[in-house]
């Protein structure tokens, strides 16, 4: 036996290599899917320490090849990546296979959003028996329109700052927490297009909570009572202030509660310190203002400047007599600065580890 | 069970009296399953004295077995006794187990000092007990000198072992460690593999968990292997080596001129087959490692050539579990 | 190990206070524990800030019966006029024509000429006679008898005043003859009312509603929860130790924050009151007892709501979803208190009886409480004379932020004792199941 091209060796025994592969999923490095559900998993995700069921006996033995295939694409534009973030965000409520948001959140927003059709209802039920007492009290009127979006009970304490509250948990938080910011960052994405995309779908969950159900509510009237033109021109410009109220409305939420999101690890944190803000200032304003019969704490209460300068742009008669409403408004644009402030400064400073 | 109110001392300890006769770990035919997955299958295991590894791949349900052992999920079916006592809502036996667990957070803000003798205390000892408890098992560990430094300036060796001190507390008889050696520095290794036996030489029944097998030989020669949730072999490395040993391994040497080292390494007895995979490469199957290790050298020397690397791409955990699953091959 | 004989203190030494201990030192390492502390903080002291820029108004002095003018021009206040039997509406007659003419008063002295003279209370259905005619315009010579005794009760220039009925939700009744207590001090009342509903609010909305509620929600709920899903409880549980104890000494922990906070915030409330409020001596210590009970209202209500947070934490990884909603029913429930105060649905809340722990202590310390608000909405003379009749200002806050103890007519001290047991039972029951949960919870 020279040393020929093949040497002849006593019977070897084949050995496959690289043909079948078994993954390995728990703790593994993550891949494709798997590396997904890790870095948006609002569960922890990568810590699930799943199992499998031993293969079939007559697995040969297997040896690590790894191939690597180097990716050959071109990059999308940026849209296109912030679209991906925002699609991301928002589908999560509706399917699986995006941002897990929890399964009691998703219940709650269901809840909240036929509770806030509950004026669509009437102003059919009333249409369809034709009570004009019963119309009176729920269609679409001036004092309507603003209790649709700023009425303080039960809209304003049980429904939107819940929502918004759940909603900002943990929508940064979260990512700091189990560090899949990296994630984020390590893509071709910068820090204002994450922190953008995270803002806006935030405020698009609460859009459709608030703003879809008020142009449903808006809708039903038109339809379900025959108005015509003359009626829409009429108040339209005041449907157009409701809705401009409740933008304002959604955009304070979410500001306040992503500059929460923004300076905590924790998901309960941000959550209830949107809640312990929107009620407990309007509380301590309540407090003041019956004791010492002076307003001017109502100035530090998102809700209440809302409520201000949602009279005055929609026309109801105003609440808050000591001070003008672009007093309110001054302070509202205060609080959007500084939230979006902290925001901004707390996740161009972000580390990108897991903290 | 009513809280220690009166804090006269140690009901739970005091009233519990470890079966004399009953090995410290007793596991029969123990399962968990989460939904339609199986971490444990059918587990029986029954373990006294001596340091024991436990070899698997990660998902093997190393994690699973001890978190049940520790009372901290319940089995599914099967039963469990640390000491002859069922460990499930009941923290009794705890008094004379440690436990090492695999996460790596731990409480920055503390003083190693301060971490263990506050949780010493949770052992039933006072305070004046506890620190005296803390400094002589940081001294056990070789933490002695950085005691009173925050955990959060720790290396990760040091962390492992302030995590083994913490175990040590009160001197318990078993203690379990959850992957102690992951990702430690060489040097920290060595301090930890040191650590753990001695407590095997102290008498102590110690549970290590592992997925590398080098780390596990040198610590111990008593090994179970699981896969998948079941228990794959048992007993003594050697004998599970040498059962290995019986079947074909793999050798790539990576040389400039594979065909003139072929020559040569031919008449090795112990070789069974060389291919040429490609390239530079030279592979070489075997069916008695020890001996054909032993022979390479000479046959190397022999031939000239100059040999550039030599892997042993099966010696690896790995591929052992393949072999061992490997259905008739064994 | 080896033991030496256990003394008290070492036994108290060993896994309670290490539990305890540790837990009061892990707040203390977290910057979110100083915020919510800070932030309460500045809540009190903002309450505080306009209380006592309330007591440094001065509230306007009410000329209630118009006495003060000179309706006639002749340079003598109306009510001179009328205690000297002359014409107040004749420039003609005046006192200054009488033998030996008297010199005209400075209309100050006919505003809240004639104060409060209620010296006695009451009881359930009981009628008294109360009031004192201070000017004297009441009991003047040329009145006759039937004029000085307009309610018809054979004593003239009195007020009679009849206690609320046994178990109606009834006021006191007053019924005054003309001229009696008509003009009193406003000023002074409204200090003291205001005085009142300060403390009132800033106890039961403050400190039990406010701080009794956000602080543990921000701190109680993560403190197994967070342990748990961080892998840290590892360290705790694999000692020997009951879960249930784990669950029981860190909720100890957490008072150990909070409750000395509470005291120290009802201190300096105590104080700033006791220094600012209206009161004839240097200090106000009469009402350090409502001060304590609101302390021991608020410690009581942190321990109910640091149990059910921390043990919605210990149910459901998502606890904080099942704690919000809670706090805002809460919320409706300290407001339906103010206004309600006997509504049955506040038994099936925890504010509604930390509420009535307050409002006891309330009667208890100011027995007259409800008489004084009775006295501020009759305002001297909104009795239905058709006289003056408006309230003083300061009584609408009072009532709203008091409040009779929901209990009914068992008495106030009695009412407390009910309220502290309701609190702590839940307390107990909250942990008792909190316990349970946690134990048979798998710990990943």
């Amino acid at each position: 036996m020279d040393g020929e091209d093949e040497i002849q060796a006593p019977a070897p025994i084949p050995i496959e290599l690289g043909e079948q592969e078994i993954s390995y999923d728990a703790e593994a490095p993550v891949k494709g899917k798997g590396r997904m559900d890790a870095a948006w998993g609002s569960s922890q995700g990568d810590e699930v320490n799943t199992a499998q069921v031993a293969p079939s006996k007559d697995t040969t033995g297997f040896i690590f090849e790894q191939v690597y295939q180097p990716w050959n694409g071109t990059l999308n534009p940026r849209w296109m990546r912030n679209w991906a973030i925002l699609r991301h965000h928002v589908a999560g409520i509706f399917r699986k296979g995006h941002r897990p948001w929890s399964i009691p959140t998703r219940l709650f927003l269901v809840v909240v959003f036929i509770a806030s059709l509950a004026d669509v209802g009437l102003t059919l039920l009333s249409a369809l028996i034709g009570s004009a007492e019963l119309h009176s009290m729920w269609g679409v009127n001036r004092d309507n329109l603003y209790a649709h979006v700023l009425g303080f009970f039960p809209r304003n304490v049980l429904y939107f700052p819940i929502v918004a509250a759940l909603l900002v948990g943990g929508v940064i938080s979260e990512d700091r927490l189990h560090g899949t910011s990296a994630l984020y960052f390590s893509r071709p994405i910068n820090r204002f297009d994450y922190v953008m995309m995270k803002y806006i779908s935030v405020a698009l969950i609460q859009a459709m909570i608030v703003l879809l159900t008020l142009c449903l509510y808006y809708f039903s009237e038109i339809i379900s009572m025959g108005r015509g033109w003359a009626w829409i021109i009429d108040t339209f410009p005041l449907f157009l202030a409701a809705f401009v109220g409740g933008t304002l409305l959604i955009i304070t939420y979410t500001s306040i509660g992503l500059g929460l999101s923004s300076v905590s690890k924790g998901k309960f944190f941000p959550g209830i310190g949107l809640i312990a803000i929107v009620l407990g200032s309007k509380t301590l304003a309540i407090i003041v203002s019956q004791l010492f019969d002076r307003e001017i704490l109502y100035l530090l209460s998102p809700y209440d400047c809302l409520a201000h300068v949602g009279q005055a742009i929609i026309g109801t008669e105003p609440t808050y007599n000591q001070y003008s409403w672009t007093w309110s408004l001054a302070s509202l644009v205060a609080m959007n600065a500084l939230s979006l402030y902290v925001l901004s400064s707390r996740v161009s400073s972000m580390e990108v580890t897991r903290e | 069970m009513m809280p220690d109110f009166d804090q006269s001392g140690l009901p739970e300890t005091k009233e519990w009296v470890p079966e004399q006769a009953a090995p410290v770990i007793l596991l029969e035919n123990v399962s968990k399953t989460y939904g339609r997955i199986h971490a444990l299958t059918g587990i029986t295991l029954s373990l006294s004295g001596g340091v024991t590894g436990i070899l698997g791949m990660n998902g093997a349900g190393k994690s699973t077995l001890f978190k049940i052992l520790m009372g901290k999920i319940k089995p599914s079916s099967g039963q469990v006794r640390l000491f002859g006592t069922n460990p499930w809502k009941n923290p009794a036996p705890y008094a004379r187990v440690g436990f090492v667990p695999e996460h790596e957070k731990m409480y920055d803000w503390m003083t190693a000092h301060d971490f263990i003798s506050t949780f010493a205390r949770l052992n039933g000892l006072t305070r004046d007990e506890a620190k005296i408890e803390a400094d002589r098992v940081l001294d056990f560990v070789g933490l002695l000198d950085v005691a009173h430094k925050q955990i959060g300036r720790f290396s990760k060796g040091m962390r492992q072992r302030t995590k083994i001190a913490h175990a040590l507390v009160n001197d318990p008889d078993l203690i379990i460690l959850d992957e102690p050696l992951q990702g430690c520095d060489p040097l920290a290794r060595t301090t930890i593999m040191n650590v753990i036996r001695e407590l095997g030489r102290m008498g102590r029944t110690v549970i290590v968990s592992s997925h590398i097998l080098h780390e596990i030989e040198r610590i111990t020669e008593q090994i179970v292997i699981l896969h998948y949730g079941r228990l794959l072999a048992l007993g003594n490395l050697h004998a599970i080596r040498e059962r290995l040993d019986k079947i074909p391994h793999r050798i790539d040497i990576g040389t400039e001129n594979p065909k003139e080292l072929a020559k040569s390494i031919i008449e090795i007895d112990s070789v069974h087959g060389i291919f040429f995979p490609q390239g530079k490469n030279l592979s070489i199957q075997t069916h008695n490692l020890g001996s054909f290790h032993s022979d390479l050298p000479k046959a190397i020397v022999k031939s000239g050539q100059k040999v550039e690397s030599i892997d042993n791409p099966d010696d690896d955990l790995e591929s052992i579990l393949g072999y061992l699953t490997g259905g008739g091959r064994m | 190990m080896a033991t030496k004989p256990d003394t008290i203190f070492r036994a108290l030494d060993r896994k309670a206070a290490a539990v305890t201990e540790f837990t009061m030192r892990q707040y203390r390492t977290k910057i979110s524990t100083w915020v919510v502390l800070i932030v309460g903080f500045m809540v009190i002291s903002l309450l505080l800030l306009f209380y006592v820029d309330g007591m440094q108004k001065d509230y306007e002095s009410i000329d209630n019966d118009g006495d003060s003018e000179d309706w006639d021009g002749d340079g003598y206040p109306t009510g001179q006029e009328r205690l000297y039997g002359t014409d107040p509406s004749s420039s003609d007659s005046h006192p200054g024509l009488l033998v030996p003419p008297v010199e005209p008063d400075p209309p100050e002295k006919w505003i809240d000429e004639d104060d409060f003279d209620w010296d006695s209370t009451p009881g359930s259905g009981q009628t008294i006679s109360v009031g004192y005619d201070d000017d004297g315009d009441c009991d003047r010579d040329d009145r006759t008898d039937s004029q000085k005794d307009s309610n018809d009760n054979n004593v003239p220039c009195d007020i009679i005043l009849e206690g609320p009925q046994e178990g109606l939700n009834d006021d006191f009744t007053v019924e005054a003859d003309n001229f009696v207590d008509e003009d009193p001090d406003d000023a002074a009342y409204a200090k003291e009312a205001i005085h009142r509903a300060s403390v009132l609010a800033i106890g039961k909305l403050g400190f039990v509603f406010i701080i009794g509620i956000f602080v543990p929600l921000f701190l109680a709920t993560g403190l197994i929860r967070d342990e748990m899903s961080s892998g840290t409880m590892h360290y705790m549980l694999s000692k020997p130790i009951a879960r249930t104890e784990v669950f029981l000494y860190r909720i100890l922990g957490y008072l150990g924050i909070v409750w000395p906070y509470l005291a120290i915030l009802v201190f300096i409330s105590a104080m700033v009151t006791g220094l600012a409020g209206p009161s004839d001596s240097f200090f106000r210590f009469s009402e350090f007892g409502i001060w304590l009970s609101v302390l021991f209202a608020a410690m009581l209500a942190t321990l109910v709501y640091g149990m059910l947070f921390c043990f919605f934490g210990v149910l459901w990884r998502y606890g904080i979803i099942l704690a919000i909603p809670f706090a805002a029913w809460e919320l409706g429930m300290a407001l339906l208190s103010m206004g309600v105060p006997e509504a049955s649905i506040l038994k099936f809340s925890v504010i509604g009886w930390a509420l009535t722990i307050v409002d006891s202590a309330a009667m208890l310390v100011w027995p007259d409480l409800d008489l004084f608000i009775q006295m501020g909405w009759w305002g001297g003379g909104g009795d239905g004379t058709g006289l003056f009749g408006s309230s003083i200002e300061g009584t609408a806050p009072l009532t709203y932020f008091s409040s009779k103890p929901s209990l009914g007519s068992i008495g106030p001290f009695v009412s407390m004792l009910i309220a502290t047991s309701v609190l702590l039972v839940q307390a107990a029951v909250l942990w008792l199941i909190g316990g349970i949960l946690f134990k048979g919870k798998e710990i990943e």
